[in-house]
């Protein structure tokens, strides 16, 4: 695959807040990795419609998942908020909102390395012809800090 | 000489959910639901789920699902065969930090006896059906030969509190999906396993003929409410499969009981061109199986048409304007079509399409 735009968030980058998205800064940190590499490309929406995003996380969320843990386990009273962003679709359904992204969506967990499983991922939707053009952000919630990089790519290698 | 393309077949299934464990006990038609006696639901406005009352943990229900899909693997072939796992997350993940979702899938593997992981699917309820489509489009681009796909929920305290807040779940106890009077969805037990791998190596149940995979560009959660994203999904599975439509002889849609479930009537009017073909949602037997559901829902397709007898759409009141489809309602309707459609949606606008032959 050709990469024809990137953006990347070094581990401990804290990224703006996201309307709509709390507790945890998985959501904002991919929109704003998605944010960065669209706007490279395409300086502001829409971008190409046949665009898949392809996100890619071994954590997950992992901030929200404890914290519905700690919530669920106290007793405690969870709001309505934590509903709309309890899977790592919810930010790529911001992301291609906004950038009308009409391709597919999918989130995978690597077991390997994590922009190899992104770019196989992204290869198997171009060569099915579903897509022209794939976004793939790669994000990691861990203790050292939060990091992602994403990748705008297409068919062809890159130079 | 071009070589025909491969076509992928689904040789083995295996499901559990609370309709029972086994194949042919997710034919049963009368819904499942009732109340929670897994964990503590005191809390919660909505206090009922489809759940399987001797359920294991997630990793022993699709390792026996698993198990069972690949009856007549030689332990030597399943050495071979690698694992395509969709499911949310390490069970535990949200209370221990060495809990990965990586890990989990790997053990799992081994435990059964696979060749590892191929790929582990996170995209929510689209993640079982986006699994078999990949898996089918890399059978038929020669770049796969047989996996094992494997999907599961098990309803647990965290989702079931995260839909409860969000006013997703039916207050009278019931899934009315494309119904006037619906209020939600509720939860269900989805654990299933199909193997796949190219036609003529084994003896196929069921072709997988075609798929489609789309995003509606609309909203973070809500689907679009014209369905052109489903559309397209659809669209894309009968153009794959090479046929029209009216040859199509049933469609599994994704419709929950919610509000969205108007959306998919408007994709599914749209996508097959005017043609009146027979609707259910087995969500409403057997719940919403999440990130297990559209195995789920594959596997209770391929069974129906199997047997000729296409399942009802439980829990229907009444019919709802915006919902206007060929609703198999009161009875089961004999399957005059090998060919079936199972429709996915999910938060985020993600959709698929997944359309089967089934192999007398």
């Amino acid at each position: 695959m050709r990469t024809i735009a990137e953006s990347v968030m070094p581990q401990g980058t804290v990224p703006p807040p996201l309307p709509g998205f709390v507790v945890s800064s998985f959501s904002p940190l991919v929109a704003a990795a998605a944010e960065q590499c669209l706007v490279a490309r395409h300086g502001k929406p829409p971008a190409e419609p046949r665009t898949a995003i392809v996100l890619v996380s071994g954590s997950g969320d992992a901030g929200m998942a404890e914290h519905v843990a700690h919530l669920v386990d106290g007793g405690l009273r969870l709001g309505p908020l934590l509903f709309f962003q309890a899977v790592p679709n919810s930010v790529a359904g911001h992301v291609a909102a906004r950038w009308g992204l009409r391709g597919p969506v999918v989130c995978l967990c690597p077991t390997g390395d994590p922009e190899a499983e992104g770019l196989a991922q992204a290869r198997l939707l171009v060569d099915d012809g579903d897509a022209d053009e794939v976004l793939v952000v790669l994000v990691e919630q861990t203790g050292a800090g939060d990091s992602a990089h994403a990748l705008l790519v297409t068919e062809g290698d890159s130079p | 000489m071009t070589e025909p393309p491969l076509r992928a077949g689904i040789t083995g299934l295996a499901a559990v959910s609370a309709l029972g464990r086994g194949a042919q006990a997710q034919l049963a038609g009368a819904p499942a639901f009732g109340p929670v006696r897994r964990f503590d639901v005191s809390a919660r406005k909505v206090t009922t789920a489809a759940t399987l009352a001797d359920a294991g943990t997630l990793a022993d229900e699709l390792s026996g699902v698993i198990t069972d899909a690949c009856v007549g693997l030689s332990p030597l072939e399943r050495a071979k065969t690698p694992l395509v796992l969709g499911v949310h997350g390490h069970p535990e993940a949200g209370r221990s930090k060495s809990m990965t979702t990586a890990g989990f899938a790997t053990d799992l593997a081994a435990r059964t006896g696979l060749a590892g992981v191929a790929k582990v699917y996170t995209c929510a309820c689209v993640s079982g059906s986006t699994a078999v489509a990949d898996a089918a489009a890399s059978i038929r681009a020669g770049r796969s030969g047989r996996v094992v796909v494997a999907a599961g929920y098990l309803v647990e305290p965290d989702q079931f509190a995260l839909f409860d807040a969000g006013r997703a779940l039916a207050k009278d106890g019931a899934a009315r999906p494309f119904s006037v009077g619906r209020s939600g969805l509720l939860l269900g037990d989805a654990v299933s396993a199909v193997v796949l791998e190219p036609v003529g190596t084994r003896e196929v149940l069921a072709e997988v003929a075609g798929w489609g995979r789309a995003g509606d560009a609309h909203h973070v959660v809500r689907p679009d409410p014209n369905g052109h994203g489903m559309a397209r999904a659809v669209g894309d599975a009968l153009r794959r499969a090479g046929i029209g439509p009216d040859e199509l002889g049933y469609v599994n849609a994704n419709a929950s009981g919610a509000d969205g479930d108007s959306a998919e009537a408007a994709a599914l009017r749209g996508a097959l061109d005017g043609h009146r073909i027979p609707v259910s949602s087995t969500k409403s037997v057997h719940g919403h199986g999440l990130e297990g559901s559209g195995l789920l829902e594959l596997v209770v397709t391929v069974l129906a048409v199997h047997a000729g007898k296409l399942p009802v759409n439980a829990g229907h009141l009444g019919a709802d304007p915006d919902c206007d489809l060929d609703l198999i309602l009161d009875a089961p309707r004999p399957a005059a079509s090998p060919y079936a459609l199972t429709v996915n949606a999910a938060f985020g606008g993600a959709n698929t399409a997944l359309l089967v032959r089934s192999v007398s």
